[in-house]
């Protein structure tokens, strides 16, 4: 019998990072699934999926990682799942939209966003913030399924960027596929 | 999700730069519209264009909404008229006319293409009668566009119809005096017109089409004029060659194609119409920063005509098709850039100062994508003048296998030099001096046909 994992680790960035820690999980005889790593402001974190032997626990991953050489102690927290995880590639939704704001760097711009979609029941898919001198850039991927008016919903966005000091600007995830992808063809955007 | 500086580059070229659909335009087959009378015909055909395009606005707007990019036009081609009315008499010819407008007024069209004849070889009786009733068609419709396609690589030029266009174009012209010729600017002459072109005023539907498909025409010359601002901003002019602006326009011009075609084929999709081709054209507007002639300013001529304007043209043009191309599926219609006089507001300014002439708007129309679009000239140019700067610019399509168009507007009671404004999207311009006047009157009077090029006979 077997178990599905949910690992979460956050350390200071080196080389060899990621190479340390899969050998800890490969060494416990795990089979990796979906694995996203991003490094922030000099520090690595990696979320991943594994699957184990019933045998191995949480703690045997843990004790692996406290092995591990780094300036900063290897932050990881695990989950184990009841039952199995879908790792197989989700489609996005028909209605994905992408909604670029832009503005003077303050306290506050993300939650006031965060707030904006939430209040109008809009599930935020994927989130890219940067911060370049003064100037903040939040890139939200969002599905507006529940959005019944699109004039409506553009219009409340553009009352939030007057009353913001901000630029939105609303795409159809479409677009950006079109616009990037060499390789898909279009048909393929628009069938799915 | 793509990366962050992918998403924010489309972004600028969508909000920023103004990038849009110019225009998705319906072409509908009329072939089968024709009945036992001149009424039941007319019926039909208004019948079978609402049949078709009566949902076709409301779904653009529609996608148009969706996507965050406007389609600026929303246009209907139809079957060369002169087929559809085949054994019409002028009147008759009138009649169908109205309806034609008629029909684009009831499918919410602002344009409709197709009042057209092929006479490269020769002329039939039908295609004479309607040639004959342009002057009035036009002019008692609002929404008609009228083409004919006088010359071709394959056949030659007919100069019996290049005579006959010098005098309708000034027939027309006098008709709609009271606009200042307006009539002139929805009539464009043809050599090698393609099928499938969805711009007007030369839209038709060809007869190799299928019953009804949608073409695709994108535009943005000020989304490349932006982003060669910003490239020589930021890397330096002096960094640069012209192969990297080629690049650049190329790399654009892509990412414009791939959104048009998205939408095209989205609309396609929703109406269950087959999708024909996009059009890679740039295709100015007299708004500002809407200038093909702005390029030309951006890539080092101060004032277009002057030298170098023409090699600047080329080479747009060919990185317009490279990066189109391999954006699209089917690529069709003009593909190129326009360089229509009236709707360019930097190409009417150096009209203005005299630094575009006439003859050097000819010179770069060998490496344009249409021709002689949009010029206005004196009121009194006589027709034979006309019908012989037409046969110049039909030559240059014929010899180089490519199209040409003459769309010229004798400007009634005005000079050049004088100013003619017809709005919106037709724009202004000062009137451009004709020289050599009533010196072409002989070689017009000869008719007759200037035989196809040697190099057409590939068989």
């Amino acid at each position: 019998m077997s178990k599905q994992m949910v690992i979460s680790v956050m350390s200071k960035d080196r080389p060899g990072i990621i190479a340390d820690i899969t050998t800890v999980i490969f060494g416990l005889g795990g089979d990796l699934a979906d694995l996203n790593q991003s490094v922030l402001g000099g520090y690595f974190t990696m979320i991943l999926i594994a699957e184990f032997d019933n045998t191995v626990t949480p703690e045997d991953l843990l004790a692996g990682f406290s092995h591990i050489d780094s300036e900063t102690k290897i932050e990881a927290t695990i989950k184990e799942m009841s039952k199995s995880l879908e790792t197989e590639k989700e489609k996005l939704p028909l209605e994905t939209y992408i909604v670029t704001a832009q503005g003077e760097n303050r306290k506050g711009l993300v939650k006031t966003m965060g707030e904006f979609f939430y209040s109008r029941n809009i599930n935020v898919l994927d989130l890219v913030t940067t911060k370049e001198k003064q100037k903040y850039t939040m890139i939200f991927q969002v599905d507006l399924s529940p959005i019944s008016s699109m004039n409506t919903f553009r219009q409340d966005l553009q009352n939030l960027a007057d009353t913001e000091n901000m630029d939105l600007v609303l795409q159809h995830n479409d677009i950006f596929m079109a616009t990037n992808e060499i390789g898909i063809q279009l048909h393929t955007i628009i069938e799915n | 999700m793509l990366r962050s500086d992918q998403i924010m580059a489309t972004v600028e070229m969508v909000q920023k730069e103004n990038l849009d659909v110019r225009t998705v335009t319906m072409g509908i087959n009329l072939l089968d519209c024709r009945q036992g009378s001149v009424k039941a015909t007319c019926k039909s055909v208004e019948d079978k264009i609402e049949e078709y395009a009566h949902n076709f606005v409301p779904k653009c707007n529609e996608i148009a909404m969706k996507y965050g990019i406007p389609v600026v036009n929303k246009r209907i081609s139809v079957t060369p008229a002169a087929l559809v009315g085949a054994g019409f008499d002028v009147n008759d010819f009138v009649l169908l006319a109205k309806s034609l407008d008629n029909a684009a007024a009831k499918a919410g069209i602002d344009i409709l293409g197709g009042y057209t004849a092929h006479v490269e070889k020769g002329m039939t009786r039908s295609d004479k009668a309607l040639i004959a009733s342009v002057p009035r068609a036009l002019a008692e419709t609002k929404r008609l566009c009228s083409s004919i396609n006088v010359g071709s690589t394959q056949k030659g030029i007919n100069m019996d119809a290049v005579a006959m266009m010098g005098d309708t174009i000034k027939k027309l012209a006098m008709n709609t005096a009271d606009s200042g010729g307006f009539g002139a600017a929805k009539f464009v002459v043809f050599c090698n017109q393609p099928g499938d072109n969805p711009f007007m005023a030369g839209a038709i539907h060809g007869v190799e089409e299928a019953d009804v498909v949608l073409n695709v025409g994108v535009s943005g010359p000020g989304v490349i004029a932006r982003s060669l601002e910003k490239i020589i901003k930021k890397k330096g002019r002096k960094n640069l060659k012209l192969d990297d602006i080629a690049e650049e326009i190329k790399q654009i011009t892509f990412r414009v194609t791939r959104c048009g075609e998205l939408i095209g084929r989205q609309v396609s999709r929703e109406l269950d119409v087959e999708f024909g081709v996009v059009d890679l054209s740039l295709a100015p507007t007299p708004k500002v920063g809407d200038s093909v002639g702005e390029i030309l300013q951006i890539l080092g001529v101060d004032d277009v005509g002057a030298p170098g304007s023409t090699a600047i043209v080329a080479m747009l043009n060919d990185a317009v098709k490279k990066g189109g191309i391999f954006a699209s599926k089917a690529v069709g219609g003009l593909s190129g850039a326009f360089i229509p006089v009236m709707e360019d507001a930097v190409l009417a300014e150096a009209v203005g100062k005299g630094a575009l002439s006439i003859e050097k708007l000819e010179a770069m129309t060998c490496v344009c994508s249409v021709g002689l679009d949009m010029v206005p000239i004196p009121g009194e140019v006589d027709a034979a003048t006309i019908a012989a700067i037409i046969a110049d610019e039909m030559a240059i399509g014929m010899v180089n296998n490519k199209t040409t168009a003459a769309r010229l507007i004798p400007v009634p009671g005005k000079k050049a030099g004088d100013v003619v404004s017809f709005g919106g999207l037709f724009g202004e311009s000062p009137i451009m001096e004709v020289r050599n006047v009533n010196k072409s009157g002989r070689f017009i009077a000869w008719g007759g046909r200037i035989p196809a090029p040697i190099h057409s006979f590939k068989n």
